[in-house]
This record gives structure tokens, C-alpha cells and sequence, in this order.
């Protein structure tokens, strides 16, 4: 009897150690990670075209190109067949086109042996061609829902095709990895804004204001960031673009200036350089009656950094005076063409105006929210810069 | 709280449940607290009957105005809720095996404990065989004679007493008899003329039967060590064991003598606990010796040794050790009650003790220490512990013992403060390592490639891409044979053991690789978590981590980074209930006691460390005068 | 006494096992559930507000306890009210604790299945924890306090250095501006934050099992007093991390937030995973508080030897976790259970209350 009951109990045991358990094991072998997402407006590759015309297609409309790029390419076989470029360079492009990007990822796994997870995307590109044509909301909703997407991955805008930034580059470099690095830059130079990641983007979509993302450019192979483009709050698409200085100065506005600097050209039209070695600024919302005006106040302490102009001593006090006041000057200007560029050309305001507003007068901000870029390009701002040159590095000359 | 007949919208799809503004824009208004006593998640369906919509599995979605439909609705929404009946079957499963474990836990308990049942009886019946001496000296010698004469190494020396004119015999075992002192304090002077012949003169005649032995004792052997025994029983063992027994005529007892002059070994450094700064003394297998190590510790009045006899067939002593005044007096009643229940026909080992005197049998962790070293058993004793000696082995045990100790090491207190603290803490992680990283390794490689650092993932990748196994298999292969390679170890010859180091650990795991049987990082996590398991203090518990870290990869390998938490919290959960001797095992971290902290992670200077454990309860709390 | 096997709790696991059974669930998705209400960044303030209710609550129910020394809500209630009404009581109590058990061990599961463990099924989640928890309760309430003794400083060390490291997205102009609006949005989000402590009504059962009862209510603050301040923090970090309009848009905001930043150099450079991992211990840790409570209720309400209905209760509790069938029956059931709790606290404890204070002066009038 016992032995009935033992033999029942080791059947039922068997059955379920044999039945359940790593349901979701998968070995990290047999898997490939994408770290680079590049979205362009939807145009089939020649690849896809020929496999349609097979009749391999289904269903879609042709609304976005989704590349991927996967690492690590798997070394033991020769696949000469892959598609795009970057082949041999430890990284693989993939292209397909449709129009819900989950479908698409999934698309893929019909060509790859390796199931490809994104727990490690990196960065996510979108070209200016398509993000015209496609709120950002709708092109990000996929990467914002995944369970495996981080929200720490940035987004950039791509001036030409995206998915050509995610081949530039020297070769063994992967491109995702660079293009995720480089923001950290910022440190070095406002040209480059802070990475906008998943998180930030979110929260920048959900206010419905306008804001701007960075840029790439590509040429001869080499990927660089250069300028911004900006998001039109209400619609959620691009409009334009601004240049690198307007994106510097937009930091200057923000006071999110690191380690910058200002070239300019002194009375003798030799250049000379100031580093920003500390920055505050603060906008200042004026409200009298219905009146709304910006003040804007910056203050920076620097050095003295490169100085062509042998004639003058740096180490004088009169001479760092009127430097400082040249420096001042230049960046006005720079100040004053970003506000004409904005508040004239594209009617927008993506440099935390409308924030500053919110945080002094929640109560006409309320008012004004929904229309605020109209009211932004009417609104009057004015500059209070002062620069402090505090030495002069180590040559007294 | 929305319309829960909403909900059903979006289906059992996993990636839609995020979509929850869908379903919230139609039942955002539809707040109702009330209801509560009716199935919970059925309550709120109070809601507009235009609004109920029905979820049937096909997705049919109907709409209801009347009031009966509604009542409809209502109820096939409750039914909705009811899970199907594998969920039913799987409720079952939940009930029914712990059910079984439990029973089969307990079944297996009462087997364990209960084994010992049966030998009681067989004492009770040795015991009531034990007669006495007769003092009839023929029948005596007849009688021991028949009872242990046929060990051929027995030998009986049958004398006359010179002076007093009776019969003597000497009882020894060839080779155990101390044979100088036997000749000249035994023999020379009972079988000697005129040396005490004026007591003889005093007595005038031989001293009655009964104080005969007195007489002897007193009077004629200049003997320091003497016993009297008057059972046949005691005198049987006592012989056999390699005293000399002196049986005299008309005496209704048997004098030992001569102690067993067994070979002992010469005292050594301990083996098993090697430190570099420190004693270099350890027990031997002698009892007595072992004691005295302890006495000579230091001076004090307040060391009580007390012995016990274990065994039933083979009798041994045991010794209980403990500091008189420090000693929490309920865990000493508690320590000799375990120890007076002590029944098995012999004691081979402390390792014996240790595990008839343990409160769970059935946890991986030990419950008393055992150390080789005289100063580690004396802190205890200064700490309020109680020691087990037992004759034959160099192993003591100390009881009670906390999860703790077994990670701290003499040296600890040795160094300087710092250096002590640090190597502990290290220790802690090191355990931590060992029992961990394999499990971590799985579900980091079978489950969670999210969660690695995106270089160390394309590298993992890369190099395992010739892996042909799971984790799982990959790791068991390694970690098993490094098991094996470590028993091997032990065994062999020192010269030939560290050669098989060699051979095993480097050669072995360089060619798997080559082989493409494993992946370098695993070579590099199986060494570490190796290399952690070496540097815990304690053998025993390495044993046990080492026992626990397979149970955890089997943990990961089912259910990932949720499965190590559930192994981690499970081993948790049974160390809170583990108690050694009434006191828990994980104390002071839970139940907290911050004044013991101060040797717990860290090993505070000595000058702070003025009461004694607070978890020992000791009777004299303050360390310092 | 070398040896002890009293069911009686110390001061300081008092007050851990208290802030264990509160901290749960809410961590994760608390702050979206009151900015949903509040609409302005000053959701800290409802949860600090809310805090404040509960702590008085919390007062009321330890006083009410202590005049009962050694005594839990189910013995007393009988001796206040007569036996069936007190029991109809403790049954209540008992139901919303297990309600409460199914809910966080569910939201376990769910998370863990969307986050680490994708196409394992539900109940390969759920069933290995109820059995873990069983095991553990039935030490009885000594081993669970110390089980949460160990657990408490790990993971509220893991806590705080998460939102330490996350001040690196924190921006003060997310908080800002202060009461933009005025207090009304506040306290409209006070409603709901007062639901997101649910589980401090073990405070009843609690002061019954301490060693010092006089200790009680400085001990029951503090218990109730940590998760509200850890509340309190990890709604200010993560509001000012993501800001207003992206808690809104997350279905759990703190994971996001601690997802949306990597620590390069370290080898966890993914701090959601230690987050992750002392979650689920606080989880288990309230899972077994209720667990325990609804065991220990049902078997004083009725008799029942406790190992009993420990077992009894696994099967239920399993059904209990799986009767939600999507994310929003689930959200909806948490926010069930809060209303569940005022209902309880007028049901229960205040009539408790009221009927204990007649009779007291009735017999003081009587004397």
C-alpha cells in the first residue's frame, strides 16, 4: 500500500519537474541585443522590395523604416548574405519597414536564428523626413511601453537618414555606443545638449510644450552632432532646426553651461577665448496687469584661455576689463539671434521660459498654457549678462 | 475603483494590460467604495446599465437596459471571476504538497529521534548483570577467569604477600602495563621481606576483610594513583581497558594500580584551524591531557570540568566544561540533561556528540562548534559557552553556537582592532559569495541578460557562443568535478595533493574551455566562489555552504533572480527558526542585540568590549573589573 | 529565563514588523496613484497629510489595545461586543487581511513576470512564495519579526541609496511650483493617499504580542512613522526626477525612474535589479505579516489549531492572488482595499472604541 502511494507520489513529482521549470530560461548565447534603434520614414529596402515581389510580404502599411543595430554578430559562421552595411565591424544593421514597430521587431526574428532582445538599446535615432510626417508620441509609444526597453536610452534627431548614422563611424567602433557616449560631452561644450532620455522625453511629450532634441548630421562617414531640432508641443512634430550656437545659447538661457566657451574678436580683430569655468543664470517671469515680460540674468566667472593678440597683457586689469565686456557683447548677440530665431521664425519657445513662468505665476501660467508658444513670440525678453574674468591661466604674458 | 466589467476589455494579452488609460477613460467616473462584504472583486458592480458591458472568453461584448439583464450580467461577471479549473488544480497542488512535505518531514523526524528506542532496554539489562566481588579470592580469580580469560593477551601473576602470608594475583594486559612502576612499587615491596614488619607487630594479626583494601591503600602501596573496584563488571572493563588490577585474598574488591600506559601522541599545532599569529597548541587525544591544556590556560577557580560516561557498550568520558558564575545556569541544566540522554553504544567522534545533542537534526547547519584549539574553547568558556570534551578525539565542541562564530576566527582578536574587523567583514562577504554567486551567475545568463552591464553582455555572448549547454549543466559540470578535485584533495598526500591542484584547477579548466565545454567567466566564477568557500574559517561550515550553494543554482535555474530570492529567503527563514541550545541562531543580528554588534561584523576595540554576549545571559555580565 | 517560547515581540521588532507591513506594494506605483489625483507636483504633501491621519488612526487603535494587554483585536473585540458580533469582527479583519495577502503577493507576481521573468506562468510565481511565507509563519510571529529584523536594514539601505543615486535626475523645477494651486488639490489627493497605507490596522493585533505594552504607542508611531517619511521621499525623488507629466504616463513610476540612469563602473550599472531584489524581499516580508495575521485571526476566531489553517489558507490565498484577471482589475482591487480599510476603521474600531468607553464609565458609575 505504501509502496502504491510512494509511486504515486514520485510520478506526480516527476510530472511536475518534468512538466514545469525555466519557462523562461533563455540562454544569453542564443540571443543578439539591438543597442541602436534608427526610425525613418517608410521606404522599403531593396531587400524587402525583392522579398515582396516573392509575395513574402504581409499585411502593412508602409509607414516607418526601423534599423536595428545588433551586436554582437556571431563569429563562427561566414553569413555572407547580411544585409546593409557594417558588415565585419562586430555590428549589423538590419532594415524593415511596417507600421507597428513591435510587429517590425518581431519581423526580424524571421531572418535571424538569434531571438533579439532590446534590454540594451542604447540610443534611438528618428529622422527630421519622418518625424514631420509623425507625432513623436506615436513613433515613441512602443519604446515607452516595453518591458525590456530601459528608459535611460537616448533619442536623437537625424537631419539626413537615420539609419546611415549607424554606419558612420571608424571601423570597430560600434556607432550606437558612440553616438550614447557623446553627449557626455556637455561638460566640454554647451554645443551639445544634455541626453534627452526615455524618461526626460516622456515627460517632455507629456507637457505639451514645445522642446528640442539633438541632431545628428552625417558626412563622409563620420557621424557629429550638430544643432537641434525642435518638437512643436501640440502636434508633436518637427518644424526646424537650430543651429549649434543657438543650442549653446539656449544652455547660456538655462544656466546649464558646464564647461564652455566663448570665442570672440577683441579691438584689434585677433581672437581670443574665454572658458567658463562657473555659470548662474536666472529667468526672471515680469507680470504688470496682463503684461508678461523675461528678464534674463546671467552671470559667469572665467579665464582668460587663448589670447592672439600679442600686443596686450592679459594680466592687467583694464585689458580683463574690456575683454569681459567684449565677451559680454558676443554673447548677446548670440543671445539675441536665438531669440529672433525663435520667437520670429519658428514661434516656439524651448528654452524653459514657459517653466520659469509656471513656477512664478501658476496662475496666469493656467491661462495661458495651451497657446503659450503664440504668447511666448509676442512676449518681450531682455539680457543682463556679466562675465568675470577671474585669471588668466598660466602664462602671465 | 472603475467598472470592473471594463476590465475584461483588455483581455488576457500581456502587452496590453499596460494600456490602462483605455479602459480607465470608460470607467474613470465610476467610483463606488461599497459592498465589501460580498466577494470583493465582484462589488462594484453597481455601475449604469448601459455601462456593463460582458466579457465572455470569445470577447463578445453585449449591452443590457433591463433590469433583468442586468441581474444577468451581474451574475456571469461574478462567474467571469471564477478561475477556470486549472487554477483549481493548481490551489489543489498548493494545498497538497506542503501537506505531504510536511507529514513526510514528520515521519522522517519521529524515525530519527525514535531511533535510539530500542537500546534503552539493552542497558537496563547489562546493568542489573553486574554482581560483586565475593572476596573469596579462588572464586574470584575463577570468575574473572571465565568472564575475560579468553583474551589470550590476559595475563594473570599469582604471588604470595610475604609478610602477611595470603594469596595476590595481578590482572594486566600484555603491553598496557606500566611495568617499572609495577615492579618496584608493587611488586618489590609486597613480595619483599622486613620492611614493614613493625606494622605487622602493630596489627599483630591480618586486618579484617572489609578494611583490608584500606589497609593496603594506606599502608603498604606507595602508590599515587589507586582505585578500588568492587564489581566484576567495572573490573572487567577496567582490566580490559589496561589497568592492573591487584586482587588479594580475602578482599571483596580489586585494587587498580597501574594506569593504561596506552602510546599517546605528542601535542601539536591544530590542522584544521591554522593561524598565523597565535597558540600553536592543540588537543590531543587524551582526555586528560585536553583538560589540563584547559587548566593551563589560566589560573582560576572558577573552571569546573565535570565527566559523564557515553556509550553503552564502549564507554568513553566526556567532559563538561564551563566557567562556574559566568555560565547562564539553565543552559548548563539544559547541556547535561541533552548530554545524560546520550545513548548509542559507542561514541566514536565529538562529531557523535554533536550530533546527538543538536536540536534540529534535519537543518544543514550546525548547531555546535567544533574547534582543536584550547584558546578558542577558553574565550568561549570566558563568554559564558559551555565546552564538550570527549576522550580519544582532539575535537571539543562548544554549545551554544550562533551563526556568527562560525565566521570569526581567533585571529580576529589577536590583530589589532582594525585589521580584525576588516578580515572579518571580508569573511562575511566571502560566505556570501560562496553560497551566492553560482545562483546569481544562472540568472543572470539564463534569465536576465537585462540586467548586465552591456559590454560584460556582448563579451558573455561572445564567449559562450561554443557553449553547447545550458547554465545550469555548464556550472553543475564544473562545480562538480571542483568538488571532487577538493575530496581528492583531502585524501592524497600532501606532495600529490597540491599536484593535483594543479593538474585539476588549472589544466582541467584551461582545456574544458579550449574545449568549449564551458566559458572562460564561469571558470572565473566557479575559482571565486571556490576561493570565497576556502577562506571561511570553519570546515563545517564551508561544508554546509557548499551543500547550499547547489540547492540555490537548481533555485535560479527554475525561476531566475526570484528564484535566488525565494532560496535566500528560505534560508532565512530557517535560520530565524534555528536555536542552538535555546539561544537563535542568528542572534544578535534578529532577535537585535546592539551590544553584541560590537563582535559581530566588526570586532570592536578590546577596551569596548566590556560585557560579555548579551545573548548568553550570563550570570557575571562585566568583563572588566 | 535562558530559553524563551513566549510568543512576545521586542520594542524595536515591533516597530520593524509594523513598517513591514505597510511598505509594499505602494512603493511602486504610489506616486502616479496620487499625482493622478493631485494633478499638481505637490503629491507629497497628500502622502505626508495622509500620513498624518494614519497616524492617528494608528494612536487610537493602540490605545484601544493596550487596555487589553496581551490580548489581539479577535480575542478582545469578544469581550467588548459579545462573542458573535466580535467575531463577525475579527472575520472582517481577517478577510481584509487576506484580500490584502492576495493582492501584494499578486502584484509580486506581475511585476516580476512583466520585468524579469517574461512567459513564466502566473502561479509558478505565486505558489513557491505562499509556500516560503507558510514556512516562515509557521514559526509564529517570533521568526517572522526576525526574519524582518534582517531584512530591514538591507533593504532600506538599498532604498535610500537607490533614491540617492536617482538625485542625479532630480530636478527642483519638477516640484515646483509649491501649492501652485492652493491646498484644494492636495486634499483631494488626501483621499487616496490615505489608501496607499493599507495594512497598518496589524497595529491590533501587534501591541497584544509585545513584551512591553507601556511602550506601545511611542513604538507604534515610529512603526508607522518610517513608511510614511519613505512614502513621503520617494514621491518627492521621483516626481522631481521624471516630473509631473511622465509619473502620469508610467504604470510604475519608480521602476522608471531608477530604469531611466546607469552607473557605468559598477558591476550592477542597472540599479533597478538590487531595487528590484529588496522589493521582492519587502513583498515576502508583508506578504507574511498578513499571511501570519489572517492565519492567527481565523484560528483564535474559531478555535482551529493555527498549523491548520496555515494550510487551509495556502489554497485560498492562491485563489485570492489569481481572481484579478488584468492589470486594471488589479488596480482597481488595490484601491478596493483602501476603501476596505475606512470601512473597517468605521466598522470595527470605532464602534470598539465607543462601546469601550461606555461600558468603562458605566462600570466606574456602577463602583
Amino acid at each position: 500500500m505504501r509502496n502504491h502511494r510512494m509511486l504515486m507520489l514520485l510520478l506526480v513529482v516527476g510530472l511536475m519537474v518534468t512538466q514545469t521549470g525555466c519557462w523562461s530560461s533563455k540562454e544569453i548565447e542564443d540571443l543578439s541585443m539591438y543597442i541602436g534603434l534608427a526610425l525613418d520614414d517608410g521606404k522599403p529596402t531593396p531587400t524587402e522590395q525583392k522579398l515582396d515581389k516573392q509575395g513574402q510580404g504581409y499585411p502593412k502599411r508602409n509607414l516607418i523604416t526601423a534599423t536595428v543595430q545588433i551586436v554582437p554578430v556571431k563569429t563562427g559562421s561566414n553569413n555572407q548574405h547580411e544585409k546593409g552595411a557594417g558588415k565585419g565591424d562586430g555590428f549589423l544593421n538590419e532594415s524593415e519597414t511596417g507600421d507597428s514597430l513591435l510587429q517590425v521587431m518581431r519581423q526580424y526574428s524571421l531572418r535571424r536564428e538569434r531571438a533579439v532582445i532590446g534590454h540594451h538599446l542604447k540610443v534611438i535615432i528618428i529622422s527630421t523626413e519622418l518625424i514631420q510626417k509623425q507625432s513623436i508620441d506615436k513613433l515613441m509609444d512602443f519604446v515607452l511601453r516595453d518591458n525590456d526597453i530601459r528608459p535611460s536610452c537616448i533619442t536623437l534627431l537625424s537631419r539626413g537618414m537615420a539609419r546611415d548614422t549607424l554606419v558612420a563611424g571608424h571601423s570597430g567602433e560600434i556607432p550606437a555606443f558612440k553616438l550614447q557616449a557623446m553627449p557626455r560631452g556637455h561638460f566640454r561644450t554647451g554645443k551639445i545638449m544634455r541626453g534627452v532620455n526615455l524618461t526626460r522625453l516622456d515627460s517632455l511629450i507629456g507637457s505639451k510644450q514645445s522642446f528640442i532634441l539633438q541632431e545628428v548630421a552625417t558626412s563622409g562617414g563620420e557621424a557629429e552632432f550638430s544643432g537641434a531640432g525642435i518638437i512643436k508641443g501640440d502636434t508633436g512634430k518637427y518644424i526646424g532646426s537650430l543651429d549649434q550656437t543657438d543650442v549653446q545659447s539656449i544652455a547660456w538661457i538655462r544656466g546649464d553651461i558646464q564647461g564652455g566657451v566663448i570665442k570672440s574678436y577683441d579691438w584689434h580683430d585677433e581672437p581670443m577665448t574665454y572658458e567658463v569655468e562657473g555659470m548662474k543664470s536666472k529667468i526672471i517671469p515680469r507680470l504688470e496687469g496682463d503684461q508678461l515680460s523675461f528678464q534674463v540674468k546671467i552671470e559667469s566667472e572665467g579665464r582668460m584661455i587663448e589670447n592672439w593678440d600679442v600686443e596686450e597683457d592679459p594680466s592687467k586689469a583694464e585689458f580683463l576689463k574690456r575683454a569681459e565686456k567684449v565677451f559680454e557683447d558676443t554673447l548677446l548677440q548670440m543671445l539675441e539671434h536665438l531669440l529672433v530665431k525663435l520667437q520670429s521664425k519658428h514661434k516656439v519657445d524651448v528654452s524653459g521660459f514657459g517653466k520659469q513662468l509656471s513656477v512664478d505665476h501658476p496662475q496666469y501660467w493656467k491661462k495661458v498654457k495651451d497657446r503659450w508658444d503664440e504668447v511666448f513670440s509676442q512676449t518681450p525678453v531682455t539680457f543682463d549678462v556679466k562675465f568675470t574674468i577671474t585669471d588668466y591661466g598660466s602664462s602671465k604674458k | 475603483m472603475g467598472c470592473l466589467a471594463a476590465g475584461g476589455l483588455s483581455g488576457p494579452d500581456k502587452k496590453t494590460f499596460i494600456a490602462k488609460q483605455q479602459v480607465q477613460v470608460i470607467c474613470r467616473e465610476q467610483r463606488q467604495p461599497g459592498c465589501f462584504c460580498s466577494l470583493f472583486y465582484c462589488c462594484t458592480m453597481k455601475q449604469h446599465p448601459a455601462m456593463l458591458i460582458e466579457w465572455r472568453g470569445s470577447g463578445e461584448i453585449r449591452e443590457n437596459n433591463s433590469r433583468r439583464g442586468m441581474v444577468h450580467v451581474w451574475w456571469s461577471n461574478i462567474v467571469s471571476y471564477i478561475p477556470d479549473w486549472p487554477v483549481f488544480v493548481q490551489a489543489g497542488a498548493t494545498l497538497l504538497i506542503p501537506v505531504v512535505l510536511y507529514f513526510t518531514h514528520r515521519w522522517f523526524r519521529s524515525v530519527v529521534t525514535n531511533g535510539g528506542g530500542s537500546s534503552e532496554k539493552l542497558t537496563a539489562a547489562t546493568e542489573e548483570s553486574d554482581s560483586l566481588l565475593t572476596g573469596d579470592y579462588d572464586a574470584d580469580l575463577d570468575s574473572i577467569k571465565q568472564a575475560i580469560g579468553s583474551n589470550d593477551d590476559l595475563h594473570f601473576r599469582e604471588y604470595r604477600v610475604a609478610e602477611l602470608g595470603i594469596r595476590a594475583a595481578l590482572i594486566y594486559i600484555d603491553g598496557m602495563q606500566e611495568d617499572q612502576l609495577i615492579d618496584t612499587q608493587v611488586m618489590q615491596v609486597l613480595m619483599g621481606k622486613g620492611d614493614f614488619v613493625p606494622e605487622v607487630e602493630l596489627e599483630s594479626s591480618l586486618p579484617p576483610a572489609d578494611r583490608l583494601a584500606a589497609y593496603f591503600r594506606q599502608r603498604i602501596l606507595p602508590v599515587v594513583e589507586m582505585e578500588e573496584v568492587q564489581g566484576t563488571q567495572c573490573l572487567h572493563e577496567m582490566v580490559l581497558t589496561g589497568y592492573t588490577a591487584l586482587l588479594v585474598e580475602g578482599m571483596p574488591s580489586a585494587i587498580l594500580v597501574g594506569k593504561p600506559r596506552g602510546k599517546t601522541r605528542s601535542i601539536t599545532e591544530p590542522t584544521s584551524e591554522a593561524l598565523l599569529r597565535g597558540p600553536r597548541l592543540g588537543f590531543t587525544e587524551a582526555l586528560s591531557e585536553n583538560t589540563s591544556m584547559l587548566r593551563r590556560q589560566g589560573r582560576t577557580e572558577l573552571m569546573e570540568i565535570k565527566k559523564y560516561t557515553v556509550g553503552n557498550t564502549l564507554k568513553r568520558d566526556l567532559a563538561v566544561v564551563y566557567m562556574k558564575s559566568i555560565v547562564n545556569p539553565d543552559l548548563l541544566q539544559e547541556v547535561e540533561k541533552r548530554v545524560a540522554k546520550i545513548d548509542l553504544d559507542f561514541i566514536a567522534e565529538s562529531g557523535y556528540v554533536e550530533q546527538l545533542i543538536e536540536d534540529d537534526i534535519l537543518s544543514p547547519f550546525q548547531q555546535a562548534q567544533n574547534t582543536e584549539r584550547p584558546d578558542r574553547v577558553i574565550n568561549a568558556l570566558m563568554a559564558g559557552r559551555v565546552a564538550l570534551l570527549l576522550d580519544g578525539t582532539p575535537f571539543a565542541l562548544i554549545v551554544p553556537v550562533t551563526f556568527s562564530m562560525l565566521l570569526q576566527s581567533p585571529e580576529d582578536y589577536y590583530e589589532r582592532w582594525m585589521a580584525g574587523s576588516l578580515l572579518r567583514l571580508l569573511r562575511f562577504f566571502a560566505a556570501f559569495m560562496s553560497l551566492m554567486i553560482p545562483s546569481l551567475y544562472i540568472s543572470f545568463i539564463s534569465f536576465h541578460p537585462g540586467l548586465i552591464p552591456t559590454e560584460l553582455a556582448i563579451t558573455i555572448i561572445e564567449t559562450r557562443e561554443r557553449v553547447p549547454f545550458p547554465s545550469l549543466i555548464e556550472i553543475l559540470v564544473l562545480e562538480v568535478s571542483i568538488e571532487i578535485l577538493r575530496e581528492a584533495g583531502v585524501r592524497l598526500p600532501k606532495p600529490i595533493g597540491s599536484a593535483m591542484g594543479i593538474v585539476g584547477g588549472l589544466i582541467i579548466g584551461e582545456a574544458a574551455v579550449q574545449a568549449g565545454i564551458v566559458s572562460p567567466f564561469l571558470v572565473i566564477v566557479v575559482s571565486v566562489t571556490a576561493i570565497a568557500s576556502f577562506s571561511i574559517p570553519m570546515y563545517s561550515a564551508g561544508i554546509t555552504l557548499r551543500m547550499l550553494r547547489f540547492v540555490g543554482m537548481f533555485f535560479a535555474a527554475a525561476l531566475g533572480i526570484l528564484g535566488t530570492i525565494l532560496f535566500f529567503l528560505l534560508i532565512c527563514s530557517h535560520l530565524t527558526k534555528l536555536k542552538s541550545f535555546g539561544v537563535p541562531y542568528i542572534t544578535p543580528v534578529s532577535p537585535i542585540r546592539l551590544h553584541d554588534w560590537k563582535d559581530l561584523f566588526v570586532r570592536a576595540p578590546l577596551t569596548l568590549m566590556k560585557l560579555r554576549p548579551e545573548m548568553m545571559k550570563t550570570e557575571r555580565k562585566r568583563r572588566k573589573a | 529565563m535562558f530559553t524563551r517560547s513566549d510568543d512576545k515581540i521586542t520594542t524595536s521588532q515591533a516597530v520593524v514588523f509594523l513598517t513591514d507591513s505597510i511598505l509594499g506594494a505602494g512603493i511602486l506605483t504610489m506616486p502616479r496613484d496620487i499625482t493622478e489625483k493631485v494633478k499638481t507636483p505637490d503629491a507629497w504633501l497628500s502622502v505626508l497629510l495622509g500620513g498624518v491621519v494614519i497616524l492617528l488612526v494608528v494612536w487610537v487603535m493602540t490605545k484601544l489595545s493596550q487596555q487589553f494587554p496581551g490580548k489581539t483585536i479577535f480575542e478582545y473585540a469578544r469581550s467588548i461586543v459579545g462573542k458573535i458580533p466580535g467575531s463577525m469582527m475579527s472575520l472582517l479583519m481577517v478577510i481584509y487581511f487576506l484580500v490584502i495577502a492576495g493582492f501584494e503577493i499578486r502584484i509580486l507576481a506581475e511585476v516580476n513576470i512583466f520585468y524579469l521573468l517574461e512567459g513564466t506562468p502566473v502561479w509558478a510565481v505565486i505558489i513557491p512564495f505562499i509556500w516560503t511565507g507558510a514556512y516562515l509563519a509557521s514559526g509564529g510571529i517570533n521568526c517572522i519579526a526576525r526574519l524582518f529584523q534582517i531584512i530591514f536594514p538591507i533593504s532600506i539601505f538599498i532604498l535610500l541609496l537607490s533614491f540617492l543615486l536617482s538625485m542625479r535626475l532630480f530636478e527642483i523645477d519638477h516640484l515646483r511650483p509649491f501649492l501652485g494651486d492652493g491646498l484644494p488639490p492636495v486634499l483631494n489627493g488626501l483621499k487616496s493617499s490615505i489608501l496607499i497605507y493599507t495594512g497598518f490596522e496589524i497595529v491590533m493585533v501587534l501591541v497584544g504580542h509585545m513584551q512591553h505594552p507601556e511602550k506601545a504607542v511611542k513604538t507604534m508611531l515610529l512603526g508607522a512613522g518610517i513608511p510614511i517619511i519613505l512614502y513621503v521621499f520617494a514621491t518627492m525623488i521621483v516626481v522631481g526626477g521624471m516630473s509631473i507629466s511622465a509619473v502620469l504616463r508610467s504604470t510604475w513610476p519608480t521602476l522608471d525612474l531608477l530604469r531611466s540612469f546607469e552607473i557605468t563602473g559598477l558591476f550592477f550599472e542597472r540599479f533597478e535589479f538590487p531595487f528590484l531584489v529588496i522589493w521582492m524581499m519587502q513583498m515576502f516580508c508583508n506578504f507574511c505579516s498578513q499571511f501570519f495575521v489572517t492565519s492567527l485571526g481565523l484560528s483564535k476566531t474559531f478555535g482551529i489549531k493555527f498549523p491548520i489553517v496555515l494550510f487551509a489558507l495556502m489554497p485560498i490565498l492562491f485563489l485570492a492572488a489569481l481572481i484579478p484577471r488584468t492589470m486594471n482589475d488589479l488596480f482597481t482591487l488595490g484601491g478596493a482595499i483602501g476603501y476596505m480599510s475606512v470601512f473597517l476603521f468605521v466598522l470595527v474600531t470605532v464602534p470598539l472604541c465607543l462601546i469601550y468607553l461606555i461600558r468603562k464609565k458605566g462600570l466606574r458609575k456602577h463602583a
